[in-house]
């Protein structure tokens, strides 16, 4: 589908007019012309922006890749830590200061490689942070290794054969972690994300966003732009988010639906 | 009678009461004007069912290292008891059990062993416990209470500390545990009448303040307490655990919080997320969990977020001895990581620097904004000593934090290049200074910047800064009289207390020696460090390692190689070995 001159245009004075660009930094985004991470990036700060939260009351701390870059991106105190350990480093700031809303943010690799290990453990301490994993399924910073969520049979230069592992899935993971608040969303709709993190953010609980995105340098084959955009569907309209075991029936059987997929009433 | 310096021991099986036992006598000679340092040995294995150790040493004044021999052996176990006896004093003095409930083997009994001078006293525990009290189970305050008859020991001390210890558990079990006491007593004072000892009674008993019995974890969950930390963060591991479960137990109360983390990866990660938004948090770990936190200490020191950090040695590589004492975590806690990585790292020397040293560390960490190392050990961090309690310092415990001034405001340059190389440091939630933090090199901005002359200018930035901390950290303390002297001993940590006791007792045998006591150990006080040095023929490093690590820190200060003095055994080094070594250096034998 093809954007008309005008609608264009009128979409960019929307986007001006609601201020949103004040969220960005000052630093020029070094992530690659067409990465789906300028659309996250987008979807994060109108959420910021709709929610009028203070920026100087936001923290995102990151870990290391790719998605780890994003802090000096934008306009909110920034804790760019070290590979895998943005969620332990969020925990301290959010108990260090309740007022301030905290961001984790980071990629596949660092959330469910090297930090694999704190992501259930910040689900079940349940502590109000906001955790935004970038899922492109590879190594995008190292260029091009094959991830903890890459398909099966997947070539690399590190995999020239072919991956042989079965990928993770967070959404199913978070889940069965006990996540109080897991979303599924696409850097493809920046509003989808506004509107999870709109929830999620005033969610008191530790909430969780898996969001499949590009790699467009690395992977021409697999998490493509032309793929996603096929694959990604609405959660059916029936679906009952309340309820943790039907989402985890869904998710079992759909890897593909986008939204809010459960959120604990309290 | 010449001055009291007499050192106790307690062994039996676990399940003996041996550990209670130890901890009342401590108290009970506390209270009645002795100084006590005390420190058992107990095994890794939960259900070992293995042999427990209590030593205790007291005296008129401070007691600063433990001894190699023990003056007095209470056996609870005689099969236990028979591995002691090589650690005896030659004219030491046995209580044991001349009845225990299980028979023993010819030659089993501790009776059959001891060596001529030493004099045994037998008394039947178990049988005075039980008819005393109905129970057997008091047969250790039997034992308490014939070492009381046979050294005249003040009474009254004794029964107060055993209501206080049972008082949660009724009055019946408090009359059962006085009543076996007594009935220890009385027997001992029967029996061994032309035989009793006595030992001089203190003249300030009762006129000074009143000691508290701490080790060295609590002293340092107090330090922490009395600088309001709010957070702990902590993984369990041996020998640091028990300052989480103090804190546990006091933090709730003073809207704090303790929380176990899934590894000590995520407990420091969780102390500077804590200290970036400006709330002080600890954590505490041992040599394994350190290595974890290496990663993360030095992104502490990159991106200039204050941590405290305490890394309570134990006997290493790896797993290592969990419950054995080493220092051999210093080089790792100096240099370890990657890039240089300069942080400060202490080290408390006794119980009392365990409680200053951690309540101060909050304010060194905030000021040069850099984790904070405290080094201590197995030994150190059970020993248990007893002092006034002490209170926090004047300046110690302030806010340490350095904040950005108004004029900087919407114009603020996180790491913006000072004379001392201490940035401002804006908090999150300060409107008017948002800055991102990384573990990037980055320029005065906060953002990454790789350029050659940027990394030589912010990595001599942050090296500056910790370099100006030594201004605020403790000078090395010199005990030695003005003049040459033919050895010059340094140590650090708990090792530090032999050192000086060797010191003391080879001056007065007329030796011209002296001890340096050194608790910063980076950056260190070069010009200090080297002034003792100077005047010193030879310098001696004891220390519980088996590179020599303070040697190999310092050393290079020294013209000549110094003298290493090494023991990786598990167990405090002993003032004699230091002694020897001294006496060996200068050319006599001996002790």
């Amino acid at each position: 589908m093809k954007t008309s001159g005008k609608a264009l245009a009128q979409k960019v004075e929307r986007i001006e007019a609601s201020e949103v660009f004040s969220i960005r930094s000052d630093e020029l985004p070094t992530w690659c012309p067409g990465c789906g991470y300028f659309g996250i990036h987008f979807g994060i700060n109108n959420a910021i922006q709709q929610l009028a939260l203070l920026h100087h009351q936001v923290v995102v701390v990151s870990g290391i890749g790719c998605a780890g870059r994003y802090p000096f991106f934008s306009h909110t105190y920034g804790l760019h830590t070290v590979h895998g350990r943005a969620l332990p480093v969020a925990t301290g700031v959010k108990l260090a200061n309740p007022e301030l809303t905290v961001l984790a943010v980071g990629g596949d690799g660092d959330g469910l490689g090297i930090g694999g290990g704190h992501f259930p453990h910040a689900a079940r301490r349940d502590i109000n942070i906001n955790y935004i994993l970038f899922d492109n399924a590879i190594y995008g910073l190292t260029k091009g290794q094959p991830s903890p969520s890459t398909p099966v049979g997947f070539k690399t230069k590190a995999s020239p054969q072919g991956t042989r592992e079965q990928p993770l899935n967070a959404t199913l993971l978070a889940l069965s972690y006990g996540a109080s608040f897991v979303a599924r969303l696409f850097a493809g709709d920046p509003e989808g994300i506004t509107r999870a993190l709109t929830a999620g953010i005033r969610h008191e609980g530790f909430s969780f966003y898996h969001v499949y995105t590009t790699c467009v340098t690395f992977d021409k084959q697999n998490r493509t732009w032309d793929h996603l955009k096929k694959s990604v569907h609405a959660l059916p309209e029936n679906h009952d988010r309340t309820d943790r075991g039907r989402a985890i029936e869904h998710v079992l059987r759909d890897n593909d639906s986008l939204g809010i997929i459960y959120q604990e009433s309290r | 009678m010449g001055k009291l310096d007499i050192t106790i021991e307690i062994c039996g099986m676990s399940g003996d009461g041996t550990i209670a036992a130890g901890g009342l006598l401590n108290t009970a000679m506390s209270r009645a004007g002795w100084s006590v340092l005390a420190f058992d040995s107990y095994p890794a294995e939960i259900r070992g069912f293995g042999r427990c150790v209590t030593r205790s040493r007291f005296g008129e004044t401070k007691q600063i290292a433990l001894e190699d021999s023990t003056d007095v052996l209470i056996s609870l176990d005689d099969k236990q008891s028979l591995s002691r006896i090589p650690f005896l004093a030659d004219d030491a003095v046995v209580l044991f059990d001349n009845k225990p409930s299980a028979h023993l083997a010819e030659g089993e009994s501790i009776a059959a062993h001891v060596a001529p001078g030493m004099a045994l006293y037998g008394a039947p525990f178990l049988d005075l416990a039980s008819s005393a009290s109905g129970s057997g189970k008091g047969r250790n305050l039997a034992a308490l209470g014939a070492l009381a008859a046979i050294y005249n020991l003040p009474l009254d001390y004794f029964r107060e500390v055993i209501a206080a210890k049972f008082k949660s558990k009724g009055d019946r079990v408090v009359e059962a545990n006085h009543k076996s006491f007594d009935a220890g007593w009385e027997y001992a004072r029967e029996q061994f009448a032309d035989r009793i000892r006595g030992i001089p009674i203190p003249g300030t008993a009762g006129e000074e303040p009143e000691k508290l019995l701490l080790s060295g974890n609590v002293a340092i969950a107090e330090g922490a307490l009395a600088a309001n930390v709010k957070s702990y963060f902590g993984y369990p591991i041996t020998p640091a655990t028990p300052i989480m479960e103090y804190l546990a137990g006091k933090l709730p109360e003073r809207d704090g919080r303790v929380v176990q983390m899934e590894d000590e990866i995520s407990a420091i990660g969780a102390v500077l997320g804590s200290f970036f938004a400006g709330t002080r948090a600890m954590t505490a770990t041992s040599g394994p969990g350190f290595a974890l936190m290496t990663e993360l200490i030095t992104h502490g020191v990159m991106s200039e977020t204050p941590a405290v950090i305490v890394d309570a040695q134990r006997g290493g590589p790896a797993t290592g001895l969990p419950t054995k004492t080493e220092q051999s975590d210093l080089l790792a806690a100096v240099f370890g990581g990657p890039g240089d990585s300069a942080r400060i790292v202490i080290a408390p020397t006794d119980v009392t620097e365990c409680y200053h040293y951690t309540a101060k560390s909050f304010r060194l960490a905030e000021k040069y904004q850099t984790p904070v190392i405290i080094l201590t050990d197995f030994f150190l961090d059970n020993r248990v000593e007893n002092l006034v309690r002490p209170t926090s310092r004047p300046g110690d415990i302030e806010d340490g934090n350095v904040y950005p001034a108004i004029a900087d405001r919407w114009n603020y340059h996180r790491y913006r290049l000072t004379e001392s190389g201490i940035s401002p440091r804006a908090l999150p939630g300060m409107e008017g200074y948002i800055f991102p933090a990384t573990g990037l090199e980055h320029r005065q901005e906060g953002v990454p910047d790789f350029s050659p002359e940027n990394h030589m200018v912010m990595s001599q930035k942050r090296r500056t800064k910790i370099l100006s901390a030594l201004a605020d950290l403790e000078s090395p303390v010199e005990y030695a009289d003005p003049g040459r002297l033919d050895v010059g001993v340094i140590s650090w940590g708990s090792s530090f207390g032999a050192a000086l006791d060797a010191v003391n007792t080879a001056r007065e045998q007329g030796l011209r020696v002296g001890a340096l006591k050194v608790t910063t150990m980076y950056p260190y006080h070069a010009e200090e460090i080297r002034a003792f040095m100077s005047r010193c023929q030879e310098i001696l490093i004891p220390e519980l390692n088996l590179s020599g690590q303070l040697a190999t820190l310092i050393g290079h200060l020294f013209p000549k190689d110094v003298i290493r003095l090494n023991m990786v055994t598990g167990i405090p080094i002993y003032p004699s070995v230091i002694l020897v070594k001294i006496r060996e250096i200068i050319g006599v034998q001996g002790r």
